[in-house]
């Protein structure tokens, strides 16, 4: 399958390239056909012009060399025309042959200069291309899967080099552009098996049993319901991951005090039902560039986090300010800290700490990852600094914003 | 057959416990790597039923360590299951020493096919019908013949008289069946086996025809060839 594929492709890639060499060719010996032909028109045409309007026999200087030469040339036989007309016809003889030798050799000479032209423009187009062949054959060996070559260009550092370059950058970006969506699905898809599994084999079980009463039926449907809730919540959470990694969402510029004061109101009963005390110290006139959704989201799920890692007594403290460049909000927590191995990992999408429970609660482990992908996709970051037995304190940074 | 269920997922674990229960197997279950591998130390299992995502051991290390530290008698089957389903993911789990991989989500007909299989590939053994003297057990089905008599066995008999028919002629000890046809949740002290044990014998035989299980007074029960009628 493969080759027949690239045979018809090289077929194509040849003709193209063809047509593009002849056409440079062409134009090439066309303008020096035409250049050449100009030249040589106009010094034939002013030749030309020089020989027949003044004739040399006629000039003053010479026509004592003609009375001169009469007696000496006079012919016996009897020509009736004087010395000086005789003379003259043959200059003239003389002149058109020069005139008709210099047209046959002119025209010689513009087209074999066409011929060679044409000959010169094929070669040095071919040698012009030739970078540009590899380039296109390279790039049209490199299928979706296989970004990972280059073309690798070399040589001199011109023009075309540096278009060989650009594409390398490209297909570079490419490649790592495909290799992370990749591994998100493959990811995503993992995550959503465990659910279906959960599904359908209490499904397959219960169906294939002909003795299950009610109960039985009751308790599948149950777990089908939780198996689902899962799904949907998963599926809500991708669908939140793949839009903040496009770039192009909403940007304007926000008082981040707001945002933050905002959503502490919104967990306010969730907190008190928790037994959780929630305390903020937030600086007004935080003024940053974003979205105020995803802000208020990854607010949200810091937030979240850390009531539910607290304990009930615990405190979950929020506070924001803003030094000369930045602006940042930062949520501390007194519940079990991470240690120094899961604090590197829990970041990572689908990573809980506590799978188990993680998953009754419906949880995606997408929480952490989308809360760094907004931050960096605002310009700024999230840091993460824990200690096991004391608390953990996340903290986003983002660039302030300064009207100017 | 006694198998182990190894996985983090609870509602996994109870639907297929239940579902290969009700296929006649004695079936325990484990949550994560290191409860299982607790269980699989001291249990003799037949079969083992292994996730690998879980917290703590994963199914990998579990896997390696059971065969390179194998329990007493014959080594598990163990069966992988994953919801990772690269061919790289594959290959590893059957160089740990996996002998059969399903990715989730199945059907659970497949995985009972092929627990089976697993299962079957005993030396001298390959089919999915069991034949003793004129007994006959189709462990696909689940139909039991002795000669042209259909014979109506409830799925813990089924299990013991397949046990039995897996070793014609070879006498088990009680410790053996409560190893391989009951599970985790028997109570050793009890007289369920020979209660089980006598019922089977009864149904295999009616109205004047030989008795197909011998009681080894002090060593256990043997299942001998018989005669097809009388």
């Amino acid at each position: 399958m493969k080759p027949v594929a690239g045979s018809g492709l090289n077929t194509r890639k040849s003709h193209r390239l063809g047509s593009i060499r002849t056409r440079l060719a062409l134009l090439y010996s066309i303008l020096l056909f035409g250049l050449a032909a100009i030249v040589v028109g106009s010094i034939y045409l002013s030749l030309s012009r020089t020989l027949s309007d003044e004739p040399v026999s006629r000039d003053a200087r010479y026509s004592d060399m003609i009375v001169d030469a009469e007696p000496a040339s006079a012919d016996p036989g009897g020509d009736s025309r004087p010395v000086g007309g005789r003379l003259a016809a043959f200059e003239e003889e003389v002149n058109r042959r020069a005139l008709d030798r210099l047209r046959t050799y002119s025209v010689t000479a513009v087209a074999a200069l066409f011929l060679g032209s044409l000959a010169v423009g094929w070669y040095v187009a071919g040698l012009v291309l030739r970078p540009i062949g590899r380039i296109s054959s390279v790039a049209r060996e490199i299928s979706a899967t296989d970004l990972s070559r280059r073309i690798e260009l070399g040589g001199p550092d011109d023009e075309l080099r540096d278009m060989a370059d650009t594409f390398d950058e490209m297909l570079g970006r490419l490649d790592v552009a495909f290799e992370s969506q990749r591994r998100f699905v493959q990811e995503a898809s993992h995550e959503l098996r465990n659910p279906l599994a959960v599904l359908r084999a209490n499904l397959d079980v219960v169906m294939a049993d002909p003795d299950a009463d009610t109960d039985d039926f009751r308790a599948a449907g149950e777990v089908a319901g939780r198996a689902a809730a899962r799904m949907s919540a998963l599926v809500d959470d991708l669908l939140l991951y793949a839009h903040h990694e496009r770039t192009d969402s909403r940007r304007e510029p926000i008082d981040a005090s707001t945002v933050v004061v905002e959503t502490i109101e919104d967990f306010g009963a969730a907190a008190s039902a928790d037994g959780v005390a929630l305390q903020h110290e937030v600086a007004h006139e935080l003024l940053v560039v974003g979205d105020p959704v995803a802000l208020r989201r990854v607010l949200a799920n810091l937030l979240s986090n850390a009531i539910r890692v607290s304990d009930p007594g615990g405190r979950v403290r929020v506070t924001a300010g803003q030094d000369s460049e930045m602006v940042w909000m930062s949520v501390l927590d007194d519940g079990p800290g991470l240690s120094p191995e899961d604090q590197e990992r829990v970041f990572q999408r689908f990573w809980r700490g506590d799978r188990a429970s993680a998953r009754e609660a419906g949880r995606s482990g997408l929480g952490l990852a989308i809360v760094r992908q907004i931050a960096e996709a605002h310009g700024g970051q999230v840091t993460l600094r824990s200690t096991v037995g004391v608390g953990s304190t996340f903290t986003i940074w983002l660039p302030r914003f300064v009207d100017s | 057959m006694r198998i182990l269920l190894v996985d983090d997922e609870a509602d996994l674990v109870d639907a297929i416990a239940r579902g290969l229960r009700r296929n006649g197997y004695a079936v325990d279950t484990a949550l994560d790597g290191d409860e299982a591998l607790a269980k699989a130390t001291w249990t003799p299992y037949d079969l083992i039923c292994l996730d690998i995502t879980m917290p703590g051991l994963d199914g990998f290390e579990v896997c390696r360590s059971l065969r390179q530290n194998p329990p007493e008698g014959v080594a598990p089957r163990i069966l992988m299951l994953t919801a990772r389903d690269t061919v790289e993911e594959r290959i590893r789990g059957l160089d740990v020493g996996a002998d059969d991989y399903l990715v989730k989500p199945f059907a659970f007909d497949e995985l009972a096919a092929r627990v089976r299989s697993l299962l079957r590939r005993d030396p001298g053994r390959t089919g999915a019908v069991l034949e003793v003297g004129a007994l006959r057990l189709d462990t696909a089905t689940h139909g039991v013949k002795r000669a042209d008599r259909q014979l109506d066995l409830t799925a813990k008999e089924f299990t013991l008289l397949r046990y039995f028919m897996s070793r014609p002629g070879e006498v088990v000890s009680q410790e053996d069946l409560l190893d391989h046809v009951w599970d985790e949740h028997a109570d050793p002290f009890t007289n369920t086996v020979r209660v089980t044990v006598g019922t089977l014998r009864r149904k295999l035989s009616v109205e004047g025809e030989s008795s197909l299980i011998e009681t080894i007074v002090g060593s256990g029960y043997r299942l001998v060839e018989g005669g097809a009628g009388s």
